[in-house]
């Protein structure tokens, strides 16, 4: 599951290669979204909240 | 500044960011040090902001590409702080050996720090976004985007290699993706 925002990456720019902007940018913008939810999940557990 | 100069430069900061993820990889598996969480998280906020400039390259320098450099550099700063914030109180540890005096995620900070601020600069200048010649996409570019893309290939096999298909633990002591593949090859 942590490796998605690299993965997401990797594929934006194989798309960005073949001049498909916007879905590469979409792409990047997921594993923006993906590395924030991760990164939420890891906050909330050490912080021992239950929201 | 044309967009020629601004593709350059975009190259030049792709590969710093190239150089980072690289020496991470270099501390990981010379070093023997299995990144964190956070730590992977800083990586793929590394990875984000690296995309931006690898988009200016591949397929025309645009404002929004910055602003994605800028959201990714963003986030990774956000999770640098969280944790230079878990280990900032004398006493409460640190992770990993520090390197010229400071610990990795206290400059995975100043570099995302560096990135913000460096994208705002370049914003600054707007005859960048005038002319659309793309096709260009020149061999330092090309060379830039290809190590990124291999870098971020890498953290992306490295990454399931060591969580598996899950959360990673707080404290990795080994590649449980391995081990998984192991036992699962071995029929137990």
């Amino acid at each position: 599951m942590m490796s998605i925002p690299f993965f997401g990456v990797a594929l934006a720019l194989v798309f960005a290669a073949f001049r498909a902007r916007g879905v590469a940018v979409m792409l990047v913008l997921l594993s923006l979204a993906a590395t924030l939810v991760l990164f939420n999940a890891y906050v909330t557990a050490s912080l021992g909240l239950d929201l | 500044m044309t967009s020629h100069l601004a593709r350059q430069l975009n190259a030049l900061g792709l590969l710093a960011i190239s150089a980072v993820l690289l020496f991470a990889f270099f501390d990981q598996f010379v070093g023997g040090e299995l990144p964190c969480p956070l730590c992977i998280l800083q990586r793929a906020g590394f990875v984000v902001a690296g995309a931006g400039l690898a988009l200016n390259i591949l397929v025309g320098v645009r404002p929004a590409h910055y602003g994605l450099m800028i959201l990714g550099a963003v986030g990774g700063g956000a999770v640098a702080l969280r944790q230079i914030a878990l280990h900032v109180v004398p006493g409460t540890g640190a992770y990993g050996a520090p390197f010229l005096g400071l610990h990795f995620y206290t400059w995975a900070f100043i570099v995302f720090a560096a990135i913000v601020a460096g994208g705002g600069v370049l914003l600054l200048f707007n005859r960048q976004f005038d002319s659309d010649d793309y096709e260009r996409r020149g061999t330092l570019g090309v060379l830039a985007v290809l190590l990124f893309a291999l870098a971020a290939a890498g953290n992306g096999v490295s990454t399931l290699a060591e969580c598996s298909l899950g959360l990673c633990p707080d404290d990795p002591t080994s590649y449980q993706g391995v081990e998984a593949l192991k036992a699962l090859l071995s029929g137990s």
